[in-house]
This record gives structure tokens, sequence and C-alpha cells, in this order.
């Protein structure tokens, strides 16, 4: 699809809505419209940055240390002929922090075919463990390895909890990987798990949205990707223009949502002090 | 290709778009779905997946065992505890008058002495090893090496007095006779010189006592210096600053993501 077809598809879509809002948009929950408008917004800005970095723009992506240090972890297993270790979080494929685990994994998986270390992937789901699979078959497969890929690379561990930390556990504990690597959504296993990898000295490397295991991470690990950085490890580690673009468009939608809150603390003030009739909170608040 | 690709691809675009839609749409079939439905599909894949794990865990440490991989009578711990579980949750009741289904959560049966006995022991030994988990990181996080963690150890030892009864027993002044003597030992750090360090203690311990007796000494006051209102307000303010940033990023890179994978940008997941 070229802009000019974006375009009209964009067009297309704006008057099909105005003519659906017209007709007294039936079924529509008319209270939800602003969040509606912010989701149309938002991924118009992030399909513009996209569609900009795949037109050739260069697009600055800071250095996130937490990912540079990924390829340095498989590296130093090399080096050690040590095994890779990548824990996707205990949750389900219905999170969507498993399924940046498993992008993750993907990359995490191509370094070790291109560097042929072992590659271990003990997971909780047994979904997690065929999407998995997958990933790791595909990138075995694109770096030209399908020799080293075995399907027991990713295996099931168990779907309780704890008993999964402790399976984890005394894998890190027999085989002694070089890299202990942590993508996905965790509870309170976090610290056990880094703490075990720590006492291996393994170099660990953690990413997660779980906002409460953030600090656990930071603890015990050598590097953390903290919120947003974990989502954007896809982009990163891929350096594809339209995912850079994505993550691009993602730093514009924060500093709208600056401005915004800024903006809405000051009318807040001036509605509490009688200078203005409008009270923001009743717009920018999601029934 | 068609459906290595484009089929997967459009299967995410169309879920992820009805998914996304189910939240404006107010038309009951459609809602069923969205908040039904595909949730119980979900649940269906996920019980049919769960005899792929089985059966992977199975073939895994049997092979450890026939093999005598190291650490191979773990594997016959595994083996042992899986054939159990499936004989208490499938072949043997122990209690004939629980109905099947039921019999997980009925009393007397084997599955729930299983559950009892076994299963909660277990997982709460792991649970307490957090304990000396916490303590072990706590000393790492808490160990002064630059300002930063200066800065964490002091708004953790506000907090954690302040949240515990003797904290409200610490008046005001004490700390305020505490932060005159920390004073002391930057003045003495930065001048080094013992007559400002004298100076500045005396004076501070003056100014502090002159106040002290004016106000009549009350715990509370100045409350600014009273742990229990100190760290309400490190757990109010900053810390929810800090949390809601971070919980701001983790939205935004939620949206992102999904967005990426509706629209079908991010199709990492097949391979790509």
């Amino acid at each position: 699809m070229n802009d000019r077809d974006f375009m009209i598809g964009s067009g297309i879509f704006t008057l099909i809505f105005l003519g659906y809002w017209f007709f007294g948009a039936p079924y529509f929950i008319v209270e939800r419209f602003v969040m509606f408008l912010a989701i149309i917004v938002f991924s118009g800005i992030l399909i513009f940055n996209t569609r900009k970095a795949q037109r050739g723009e260069e697009i600055f992506l800071r250095t996130i240390p937490g990912l540079k240090a990924v390829e340095e972890a498989v590296g130093r297993s090399t080096e050690m002929g040590k095994p890779v270790l990548f824990v996707p979080g205990i949750s389900d494929m219905d999170q969507v922090e498993t399924v940046a685990g498993v992008i993750v994994l993907s990359h995490v998986s191509k370094m070790t075919a291109r560097y042929e270390t072992p590659l271990n992937v003990p997971v909780c789901r047994a979904i997690v463990m065929k999407a998995a699979r997958e990933a790791c078959k595909e990138s075995y497969l694109v770096e030209g390895r399908p020799d080293m890929f075995h399907e027991d690379m990713v295996h099931y561990v168990t779907d309780e909890q704890f008993a999964y930390a402790a399976g984890v556990n005394g894998i890190m504990v027999r085989e002694k990987p070089a890299a202990c690597i942590y993508m996905g959504k965790f509870y309170a296993e976090s610290l056990i798990l880094a703490e075990t990898g720590n006492s291996i000295g393994a170099i660990q490397i953690a990413g997660t949205a779980s906002q409460s295991q953030i600090p656990f991470f930071v603890t015990a690990c050598d590097y953390t990707l903290i919120g947003e950085e974990f989502f954007a490890a896809s982009a990163y580690l891929s350096d594809k223009p339209e995912l850079v673009g994505a993550v691009k468009g993602q730093d514009l939608i924060k500093v709208i949502i600056l401005a915004l809150t800024i903006g809405g603390v000051f009318m807040r003030i001036l509605f509490d002090a009688g200078i203005l009739d409008l009270n923001i909170l009743n717009i920018l608040t999601v029934r | 290709m068609l459906w290595k690709r484009q089929i997967p691809i459009m299967i995410v675009s169309g879920i992820g778009f009805a998914t996304l839609l189910g939240w404006f749409i107010d038309q009951p079939t459609f809602k069923s779905f969205v908040d039904d439905d595909a949730t119980q599909w979900f649940d269906i894949l996920a019980a049919f997946a769960i005899f792929l794990g089985g059966l992977n865990l199975f073939k895994l440490q049997m092979q450890k065992i026939l093999r005598k991989k190291k650490g191979w009578q773990y594997s016959l711990f595994a083996i042992g505890g899986l054939i159990f579980a499936l004989l208490a949750g499938f072949v043997i009741k122990g209690n004939p008058e629980a109905a099947w289904g039921s019999h997980v959560t009925a009393k007397g049966t084997l599955f729930k002495w299983m559950f009892n006995y076994m299963v909660a022991p277990m997982q709460a030994t792991m649970f307490a090893l957090l304990a000396f988990y916490v303590a072990s990181a706590s000393y790492r996080a808490f160990r002064i090496r630059n300002f930063e963690a200066t800065l964490l150890l002091s708004s953790g030892i506000i907090i954690m007095i302040g949240r515990v009864p003797l904290g409200s027993y610490i008046s005001s002044w004490f700390i305020l006779y505490l932060l005159v003597l920390i004073g002391g030992i930057v003045v003495n750090s930065f001048f080094k010189n013992k007559q400002y360090t004298a100076i500045f203690v005396g004076a501070g311990i003056i100014l502090v006592s002159v106040a002290g007796n004016s106000m009549g000494w009350p715990l509370d006051e100045p409350g600014i210096f009273y742990l229990p209102y100190l760290q309400e307000w490190i757990y109010r303010y900053p810390n929810s600053a800090g949390s809601r940033s971070i919980m701001i990023g983790i939205g935004l890179g939620i949206f992102g993501t999904s967005i990426r994978y509706i629209l079908g940008i991010e199709r990492s997941y097949i391979g790509e």
C-alpha cells in the first residue's frame, strides 16, 4: 500500500464513521467516544511514523543498555561453553508481556543459532511452549542452522507458579547457564529466579511490565528493561524501520500525553477557582 | 506461504480489531463473542494444549532417566508426581460419596489430600524462601554506593519505621536532633574544621531545644519530621509520581505493541 492508497483508505474510513455518527451511531457507546478518538489519533501517529521510517527517514533510537547486553550475554555464554536460559514469564499468550517476551526470544534464538550456543527455554504454559517453539524454529531456519534446532530446547515444566520457580531454579543450579534472560509477565517468583541466577554468577537481563516486580529485578539483575523499554525490545533488536518508526510514534504520543496532563491540571485548577466552566475530568475520565 | 504468513496475520488482525471494537460497541451478540466466546475459545485451546505440555514433560523426564543424565534421580520424583496426580484426578477418588469432577475439592478424596498435604506445603515452602531472598536482595540494594542508593536507603528506613507502631512513638524532635547531628557530619566532612562543626551542632541543638520548649514538645509537630506523616508523604507523592510514569510507559508500550499486531506491522511471531 503506497501513501496515496493509505490516505484514500483513511479518508473512506473517516467518511464511513461520520456517516455512521450522522445516523445516530447505533450500538456505539457514546460515553467512550474520547477514548475511541484517542485510539484513532494515536494509531494514526504510529502509522504515520512507521510509514516515514519505511520511506527511509533516519530515526534515532537511544541506546538501551539492557538490550545491548543481550548480545554480550549470548557471547559470554558462547565463550564459556554454557547455555543461555530464557524464561518467558509465567502467564499465557493472552498477556501482551508474554507475547513481547516470545518476540524477544525469537531474536535471542537468532543469536544463539549464529553463535552455536545451547538455548534452554523452560515454559509455564503449554500454548507458550508451542509459540516459543515456533519462534525458535523460525529463527534457526532464518539463520541457516535448522540442524541446531531441537524441539526440546523449549520445554514445558508446570502451570503452577512456585513449582515452576522450583523447576527453573533446579535447572539453573544444575546446568549453571552463563546468561539468564527473563522477559515476560512475572509475579512473586521473580525474585526467587533472579536471586538464584545471581548466586550462580550468571549475567542476568530482565524485562517486564509487572510494575511490582521491577524493583526485584533491578536489585538482582545486571540489566532491567523497565516499562516501555521492554516493548521496544523487538524494534531495537530487529532494527526494522517499521518497528523503529512505531517506537518513535510512541515517544510522540508520550509528549502529547504529557501536554494533556499539564493542560488538564491547569484546566482543573481554573475550574476549581471558578474561572472556567468546563470540568476537564468529565471529558477525560474513561467510563 | 499463504498458510504460514497471510492467514495467521489475518486471524490476528481480525480478532484484534474485534476485541478492540468490543469496548465501544454495545451489540449483545458482538459483545458476548468478545467477552465470553473468544475467551472460552482460548480456554479450550489451552485445555488441549496441556496434553502437549504433559507429554513433553513426561518425554523429557523419561529421557533423563533412561539416559541416566546428570540429576536423573530428580526425574523419578517428577514422573512419580505426574502419575500420582493423574491417578488421583482420574482413577482413584478415595471418597466414594464424592462425585467425579467435584472430587477435586471434596473432603476425604485422594486429590484433596494430595493438594492439602503435598502441593500446598511445597508451594508454601517456595513462597517462604522469598523472605530470605528479599533479605539478601535488600542488603545489596541498600548498600551505600552512590547518591541514589543513599536516597533509597533513607526512604526505605523512613517507610519501614514509619509504618510500624514504634514509628508513631518517635518524636519529631528526636528526628530533628538526629538531623542536626547528621548535618554536623556533613559540615565536618565538607570543611574539615572542628570549630565549624562544633558551632553548627551547638547552634542546631540550641535552636531545636528552644523551638521544642516554646511549642511544648508535641510528638507529631512539626509534621514534616514526624515519621508516620513523612512516610505517608513519600508513599503518596514521590513514589506515586515515579510509579505512574512507569505505568504510563507500560500502558503506551502495551498500546503500541497491540496496534503493531493488529495492523500487521509486527510479524516476529511468525518468524519474520
